[in-house]
């Protein structure tokens, strides 16, 4: 029952930390919180139903789908919504407010257009569940867990590695200088909205499968944003254990307590940190020295 | 080289730059010389094409000059920002490659960072460090190490010995001797007057946003006004 309940509050804990690194990486840079990313969630996991359901193409295909299709949707999403803000130098609130509107918009959309339908995955893990230590374990929750964490640690080479994830992590300390280094701006700024749809839509994707398809999935990334505070915005490695942590808790306190209430410890979780820790796990405490 | 002329440039609602017109020619060192708000360093904003001028004309290699600041940069303006400006989230090394962020030349890029940790010891040793936790000096350096990984053509330096301590300012300006013997052109922005006027071909009082005196570093520092008003020196009795 324990390795179970564990394994389930860390894949649960897993697809928060595949949400919460859109939000931070967003964060990252243009220093607003992205509320429309649960919108591009939701429709990575419409993409993804739709294509194994009405083009009965395989899984694997499916998710290759949504996390494309949502990538580039969150790239429209900057180029239409926020680019003008950005280049007139808005206050990063002004920014927040078009994410708000962008995610009302686009839930309304799917409303008229799709219904409010609830659709439901077929049935892509087998339902025998493996024997481990005479626990259950769901080949879903494990696959969801793998598919994290090696999503995430494949970012976070890109990140540390590469000369383009290099100027990602400039930027996110200073633009201006990033631009006299000859960073174009604009399409960097593309690059981080690409990589963090693209892992909305990974996160759509088993969203959508282990719960279901519908308007207002994009909500459950209030938890994922809540993950990302615990760990500090912006940070990487704090959006993957702030993930881990809330997935945990949740779980442990559905099983061991009671579920209804569970809702109540992750958000008094996040009061608790904002008190005694506004910075999260690992946020940034960097200053230069002057 | 660099032709500025009658340049006009507004920070918000102050006329920060006006009229302005100086001209850097390849392979010198120019100083601008002004107090704190003389707009010394909007002036090196707007070169780095981060501000825009409202009017006048700034000509770059017999082109109009970039006015997006990665373009700037690939032409090979590269400013040194006032107070350093390194990224404090990333290893001096880090930062020493963001510097040579639109080159190719890989071969030479290992080869100029050596040549970078040989002019400056320092760094190498702090190589893996976190830039924010350097000291005043050594950011300087690494300020001036990062701009010279870009190969810059002309090297914008705003206020380099600003905070130094004198052993430091001295490094400082020794450094910025020996990379314009390597033919880089160099336009200085600074405070320290004597120490600038001192190593510059030509020179430009600016006050108040105006060019208000300009001539050769020698001739300014016989100049009765600059030595009164810059250099500590009386003329007139009390």
């Amino acid at each position: 029952m324990f390795l179970q309940t564990l394994v389930t509050g860390l894949s649960i804990g897993g697809i928060y930390a595949l949400m919460a690194v859109g939000y931070s990486l967003v964060f990252s840079i243009l220093n607003f919180s992205n509320f429309a990313h649960g919108t591009i969630i939701m429709l990575g996991a419409y993409i993804g139903y739709f294509i194994i359901s009405s083009f009965n193409l395989s899984f694997p295909l499916s998710l290759i789908g949504a996390v494309l299709g949502a990538a580039l949707l969150a790239l429209l999403n900057v180029e239409l919504a926020y680019s003008p803000l950005i280049n007139r130098r808005s206050p990063s609130l002004y920014l927040m407010i078009t994410a708000m509107g962008v995610s009302i918009f686009l839930e309304n959309m799917v409303y008229v257009t799709l219904g409010s339908h609830f659709y439901a995955f077929p049935e892509i893990f087998k339902q025998s569940n493996l024997k481990f230590f005479g626990s259950d374990i769901s080949p879903l929750d494990l696959s969801a867990l793998v598919f994290s964490l090696v999503s995430i640690y494949a970012l976070h080479l890109f990140l540390i590695k590469t000369k383009l994830g290099t100027a990602i992590r400039a930027a996110s300390y200073d633009m201006t200088t990033a631009s006299l280094n000859g960073v174009n701006m604009t399409r960097l700024i593309g690059i981080v909205f690409l990589l963090a749809g693209a892992f909305g839509g990974l996160a759509g994707v088993f969203l959508g499968i282990k719960y279901m398809v519908y308007p207002t999935m994009g909500w459950i990334t209030n938890k994922a944003y809540i993950a990302a505070v615990i760990g500090g915005l912006g940070s990487l490695p704090g959006a993957v254990i702030g993930g881990l942590i809330l997935g945990l808790l949740e779980t442990f306190v559905s099983v061991y307590i009671s579920s209804t209430i569970r809702d109540v410890f992750s958000f008094s979780m996040v009061i608790i940190f904002l008190v005694i820790l506004p910075a999260g796990l690992m946020g940034r405490h960097l200053e230069e020295k002057v | 080289m660099l032709k500025v002329k009658d340049l006009n440039v507004f920070y918000g609602r102050i006329h920060a730059l006006k009229d302005v017109s100086i001209e850097v020619d390849e392979g010198e060192i120019v100083t601008i010389v002004g107090a704190n708000g003389a707009g010394k360093s909007t002036l090196m904003w707007t070169l780095a094409g981060v501000l825009k001028g409202k009017s006048g004309s700034i000509i770059y290699r017999d082109k109009p000059h970039p006015t997006v600041a990665h373009e700037a940069a690939a032409g090979g303006i590269v400013l040194v920002p006032e107070r350093r400006r390194l990224y404090a989230n990333l290893t001096v090394r880090e930062n020493l490659m963001m510097g040579a962020f639109l080159r190719k030349d890989i071969e030479a890029i290992k080869k100029d960072l050596e040549y970078i940790y040989s002019l400056f010891p320092i760094l190498k040793e702090r190589t893996t460090q976190y830039a924010g936790t350097l000291s005043g000096g050594e950011q300087q350096m690494a300020a001036i190490a990062r701009g010279l990984m870009s190969r810059p053509k002309i090297l914008l330096l705003d206020e380099p010995s600003l905070g130094l301590s004198p052993i430091y300012t001295a490094e400082v300006f020794n450094t910025i001797l020996e990379i314009n013997a390597q033919n880089t052109t160099i336009l200085l922005a600074e405070q320290n007057a004597k120490k600038a006027l001192e190593i510059a071909d030509r020179a430009y009082v600016l006050e108040t946003g105006r060019v208000v005196l300009s001539g050769s570093g020698k001739d300014l520092l016989q100049d009765p006004a600059v030595q009164e008003a810059y250099l500590g020196v009386r003329h007139k009795a009390i």
